[in-house]
């Protein structure tokens, strides 16, 4: 993880900046947050992922003050939140449009807050510079929003809220205005913001990417619930639910019957597991080897090679099973002492099957 | 593909065609009779003719001198102010309540206050004549400017609220998140934002209120003749080229209405 040495991965023994107990919201039939408990420690980047309609925007909105629960509570360091109208709630939101005021200037943006609270002018200009300092926009002080990129923008939208001092930065999908081309930096870049703001952040997003490049944790949701809560390889490797094994990462997934504690895998292989009965196996494609079957580590597990590419170093590979089924496979590329070619026939091995993950075939 | 490209061209040119003709018809429907307009108000001769003879500026100095037509300007003028004030008054707060608020019924409001301006003038002035008749309100310069408010709000009503549905609602959120108050937010970031629709649905209304004819003819107090009554009778009763100079005060002052529009808020915030 990039710039993920000098981070406390939400320690335990810290008591959390924000506690969401039990929240509930309901529009008409639909429940929209069921019973959503979490805890984000000071200093993490806690992030909410899940696909559209799961919750996570709700439950930022419902943090932010935007949105009444229907029921559980929300406190921030130690004070509930239930009677805190929006204006004064110790938390910055950095909206997805980012919203900066059009017809004011950066300064104009960055010091609202401060004037809104009746600081002295003096203050304000400074309290501002400094702020726009923090975030490398010194010297755009008189632009307007629209004279500004949209990595630009970003970061006022930032500023305007770090100069408040917020106990907790709110992010809901920040990179969803920016290109496709400027994600990628700018999440690296964002996290060490934040970071050396020494900031506690809750962040929303729905792309798994964006999730793991940023966070400290990330709570996978679902229909309203945190499915799963843990650092972003316990949540890759580990992941304890089928859903989040698939939401997270591509697998290849099969159907067994559990014989003695055992799962017997298709290559021959056995996987040791406390579930019983019929269960769900999933690996990872970078947890497949892949064979030519005339050469000589060729084993019975076999199909036919129906299509392979390279991205970057990788290389990816689909086979077809003789039952039809397709299984993705990743290797290094110049792994394979000779590339197979498509439509020649390979055998497929598990690399280490303690890392298959086995679910309860619900 | 081949066939798809060429209907695209098609319609291209189609367009292109249409914008012309329409640019050609509304040249002549529009602008030239109001260029014809302004040079007879220049001709020397004392009836209207085409083209003019000679240049004058003295049918401008008798507009201006003249006692009557002066107090209806002024009248008119008064009548213009009143009913942008209220269409300010009433239209702003019912424009932000049917676009941003969680009014009930708030849908059936916004179609109640534009009712009025779908009605024809001419039915609208005749029966609030009839009603105020039956009531005791006889024609006033009140009863005329009250009568077009209601009239115009609609024209307010719309250009606020568009201008609001532009708006990120985010905005007012953000406002909110970093310690705003509700008048606060309005005040700094609502109000700000919502200015260049609201000069531009006053000057629409002003222009309304300032020479609406349909409406003013039943409504208007026979005391306080505003200039579109006088306009008329003197049209009906002489043909000095006066007429053509009043019709260059009005385009004189709708070309300096369109200019400071634009100088303030741009041409875009009309648009929006």
């Amino acid at each position: 993880m990039p710039g993920s040495a000098s981070v406390t991965t939400g320690g335990d023994s810290a008591s959390p900046i924000v506690f969401i107990r039990e929240i509930i919201k309901r529009y008409g039939a639909n429940t929209v947050l069921d019973r959503c408990s979490l805890a984000a420690h000071e200093g993490e980047i806690l992030t909410l992922l899940g696909p559209s309609g799961c919750g996570k925007t709700t439950l930022l909105r419902c943090i932010a003050g935007f949105i009444q629960p229907d029921g559980g509570a929300i406190s921030i360091d130690g004070a509930d939140m239930a009677q805190m109208p929006v204006n004064r709630r110790p938390v910055g939101v950095v909206f997805q449009s980012y919203a900066l005021f059009p017809h004011l200037t950066v300064a104009g943006n960055v010091g609202y807050g401060l004037r809104m609270r009746g600081v002295a002018k003096s203050d304000i200009a400074q309290r501002v510079k400094a702020a726009l300092a923090s975030v490398s926009l010194s010297g755009l002080d008189d632009r307007y929003p629209a004279q500004l990129s949209g990595g630009q923008q970003q970061r006022v939208a930032i500023a305007r809220v770090v100069v408040l001092q917020p106990r907790v930065l709110l992010l809901d999908e920040p990179f969803n205005a920016l290109d496709a081309k400027l994600r990628g930096s700018m999440q690296v870049e964002l996290r060490h913001l934040i970071k050396q703001l020494g900031l506690t952040a809750l962040f929303v997003t729905h792309d798994q990417e964006e999730a793991m490049t940023l966070s400290d944790r990330i709570a996978v949701m679902r229909a309203g619930r945190i499915e799963q809560l843990d650092r972003p390889d316990a949540i890759y490797d580990r992941p304890t639910t089928a859903y989040v094994a698939d939401f997270i990462g591509a697998s290849n997934t099969w159907y067994s019957r559990v014989d003695g504690g055992l799962v017997r895998l298709p290559d021959g292989q056995t996987v040791s597991t406390t579930h019983s009965g019929d269960v769900k196996v999933m690996v990872r494609p970078h947890n497949l080897v892949l064979h030519r079957a005339s050469s000589e580590r060729a084993g019975s597990w076999s199909g036919k090679l129906v299509f392979r590419r390279h991205v970057g170093a990788m290389m990816e590979y689909e086979v077809q099973l003789p039952d039809g089924q397709a299984i993705r496979a990743v290797g290094l590329h110049g792994d394979q002492p000779v590339e197979p070619s498509p439509s020649e026939s390979v055998t497929l091995a598990v690399r280490n099957p303690a890392a298959c993950m086995v679910f309860p075939a619900a | 593909m081949t066939t798809q490209w060429r209907y695209r061209e098609f319609l291209d040119r189609l367009g292109i065609g249409v914008i012309i003709a329409i640019a050609v018809f509304s040249l002549a429907l529009l602008v030239l009779p109001s260029v014809v307009v302004v040079m007879i108000s220049f001709d020397t001769r004392a009836f209207i003719s085409f083209p003019p003879q000679g240049f004058t500026l003295r049918w401008y100095q008798e507009v201006f001198n003249h006692p009557v037509l002066v107090g209806a300007m002024w009248t008119s003028f008064k009548v213009g102010v009143v009913v942008t004030l209220a269409c300010i008054a009433f239209g702003v707060p019912t424009a932000l309540a049917c676009a941003r608020g969680e009014l009930r019924g708030r849908t059936a409001l916004s179609i109640y206050v534009i009712a009025p301006h779908m009605v024809p003038g001419i039915v609208l002035g005749v029966a609030v004549l009839f009603t105020g008749a039956l009531v005791g309100i006889g024609p006033s310069i009140w009863l005329q400017a009250v009568t077009l408010s209601v009239f115009v709000l609609a024209v307010m009503v719309r250009t606020v609220t568009s201008r609001l549905q532009r708006l990120d609602p985010a905005l007012e959120q953000a406002a909110a998140n970093l310690g705003a108050t509700p008048f606060q937010a309005f005040r700094t970031i609502t109000l700000p934002l919502l200015m260049p629709a609201i000069l531009a649905g006053s000057v629409f209304t002003f222009v309304e209120g300032f020479d609406n004819l349909s409406v003013t003819i039943f409504t208007h107090g026979f005391r306080d003749r505003p200039l579109p009554i006088e306009l008329l009778a003197i049209v009906q009763q002489t043909s000095s080229p006066m007429v053509a100079a009043l019709s260059g005060v009005q385009i004189l002052l709708a070309i300096l209405a369109m200019i400071t529009l634009s100088l303030s808020v741009g041409l875009d915030g009309v648009n929006d």
